[in-house]
């Protein structure tokens, strides 16, 4: 291998990554008859950053309509300065970013209860898009059969393109009213619980109460609609027989319906 | 390698018209990135298509000018993709995209020479094994040029070739746009392309900045690209050509027909005075544009209600 490769290749990164540090252009680039190397170079370390702005944009359009483009964009800069793509696949760009805004938040030291609302609001906005994007190209249950209400309960499982999330506010309605180009104001602070499922490529949210949402949290934890029953009974502190005909009555149908299950293989 | 004819870079927000209508398209080419871990809609869509059509997979992210080691994982999946649509071959470009673990999203150039050329056979050799097919290499567009270099691109591409038994992937606007850079003739250029190692051929559209070009894939091909897309035609034989437009996508229809003018440029004389001129200058254009690596992901959602 040539053994400038490997160095030259680590200059020219570091140049992308942080291009005002970049020194010894001329040293390895030529000039073309209208431009010198730098404005050469400039050219790429101009498209690296834009393209991935551009990119993270699109996984987070909700939340760059709430911070505003500026803002978002600069957040983005700094996010993939912290955090450059570690993948093949752009799909995966925006991974670490609701981590990365938790983490860098200005007001982390201070105890939860004293930190600014509108950093929570924008975490927990980050978190349910990432969630969206991920389960839109996750292996799902598409081309497999859907079951039916006679299924058993023993039968029943959680399908595999499915996520449970709680945020702090109504991310969910948020998001929506931003696509539906309705332009939303700052939501207060209100606990949302949210299914997320895909059926037939299309994901949906399900707004859930907190019951709702504990049950489903046991079920996949447990594996069992019995035993998820039981610890959402003794959650409440109600008796088992009225959660069990809560769930048969109002629950179960709309569920199967919705795509939340598939049915167990094998022996139960 | 057989020749498909004219076809299309098949983009998200053209899947349900090719779905629905069977456009008399001759053949796509799927970005490999874009359907290698598809659990959704996107590997769906094109395991239907490969059903119907030749389907041919160009990659973004082979890196085969990187110093980083192969990725073993990559080549994996995409050997499985590739047996999986029946890829007629598989394609990515010389160049390398990052090192370190780090990945720049970009077509980034390499110094031609020697020594580069050693490094890249052996890459191409053990990629080769791997996906137990011919790999195919695009020319990248290009905006700087490096002291290092010592071999012209056609040559380096040349070698590669005749080592390594690699196909070419001839991108004439690629040609065209890199020329003007680098301020050198593109006919030149053509000239000494081993034209014999021609598989497919890319047309695309590019942006002028005054000062250089931007290969931008955002707009039909201009007058000065058809004219070099003559000759390469008439040397090539007549190669699998494909158009790629990935930003500010149009219907189908209108990109089909864009392909579908090479037509009236595969005969007649090749007149170089019609090389001048490109797409009118716009600002702040992007290189390798990613609308065709992030897709309309954010369309499919829905709100039940509570």
């Amino acid at each position: 291998m040539n053994p400038g490769l490997p160095g030259l290749q680590r200059w020219m990164l570091d140049a992308l990554l942080a291009p005002r540090r970049t020194e010894g252009i001329d040293a390895r680039l030529t000039a073309s008859p209208m431009l010198d190397a730098r404005a050469r170079l400039a050219i790429y370390q101009r498209s690296y950053i834009l393209r991935l702005v551009k990119c993270l944009a699109e996984q987070f359009p909700a939340l760059r309509h709430a911070l505003g483009a500026p803002l978002f964009d600069d957040f983005a800069r700094e996010y993939l300065a912290a955090c450059p793509s570690d993948a093949y696949t752009l799909y995966e760009l925006g991974r670490r970013f609701p981590g990365w805004l938790e983490e860098s938040r200005p007001d982390r030291e201070l105890p939860p209860d004293e930190r600014e609302d509108w950093i929570d609001f924008m975490v927990d906005l980050a978190r349910y898009e990432r969630e969206l994007f991920r389960l839109f190209d996750a292996p799902g249950h598409e081309g497999g059969v859907w079951p039916t209400v006679d299924v058993p309960d023993a039968r029943l499982v959680l399908q595999p393109c499915f996520a449970l999330a709680q945020y702090r506010y109504p991310v969910a309605w948020y998001y929506h009213e931003v696509r539906h180009e309705r332009s939303p104001a700052f939501p207060p602070a209100h606990p949302s619980y949210v299914a997320i499922a895909r059926r037939d490529y299309l994901t949906a949210t399900f707004p859930l109460n907190p019951v709702h949402f504990q049950f489903l949290c046991a079920l996949h934890k447990l594996g069992s609609v019995d035993e998820a029953l039981q610890a959402v009974a003794l959650e409440v502190e109600r008796p088992l027989a009225e959660v069990r005909r809560s769930w048969d009555d109002a629950v179960r149908g709309p569920w199967i319906q919705a795509g939340f299950f598939v049915e167990r293989e094998g022996e139960i | 390698m057989p020749d498909l004819g004219l076809g299309v870079g098949l983009r998200n927000c053209h899947f349900g018209h090719i779905l629905a209508e069977s456009p008399a398209v001759d053949w796509f080419e799927a970005i490999s990135e874009n359907f290698m871990d598809s659990g959704g809609r996107p590997g769906h869509v094109l395991r239907q298509i490969a059903e119907r059509y030749p389907v041919v997979l160009h990659g973004v992210s082979m890196s085969i000018g990187s110093t980083a080691p192969l990725d073993r994982g990559y080549l994996a999946r995409l050997k499985r993709l590739a047996d999986e649509v029946r890829a007629v071959w598989v394609s990515d470009h010389l160049c390398w995209t990052g090192i370190a673990g780090i990945n720049s999203h970009d077509l980034l150039p390499l110094p031609l020479n020697d020594e580069t050329l050693r490094h890249i056979v052996a890459r191409v050799r053990e990629v080769q094994n791997i996906l137990e097919r011919p790999l195919i290499l695009e020319n990248p567009s290009t905006y700087i040029g490096f002291r290092d270099t010592t071999i012209a691109e056609p040559d380096f591409l040349r070698a590669l070739a005749d080592e390594t038994g690699c196909g070419l992937l001839l991108d004439v606007n690629n040609v065209y746009v890199s020329c003007f850079n680098a301020g050198t003739d593109p006919v030149a250029y053509l000239d000494a392309f081993p034209f014999e190692r021609v598989v497919q051929m890319h047309l695309a559209g590019h942006q002028n900045c005054g000062t250089h070009l931007i290969d931008t894939h955002d707009g039909p091909v201009c007058d000065a690209v058809w004219e070099l897309f003559r000759l390469a035609w008439q040397r090539s034989g007549g190669a699998s050509t494909l158009l790629e437009w990935d930003g500010d996508v149009p219907p189908f229809e209108q990109v089909h027909d864009e392909v579908l003018r090479a037509r009236g440029f595969m005969e007649g004389a090749f007149d170089r005075s019609r090389l001048t001129g490109s797409a009118p200058a716009r600002e702040a254009s992007i290189s390798t544009p990613v609308d065709f690596l992030v897709p309309g992901v954010m369309e499919s959602n829905r709100l039940e209600a509570g």
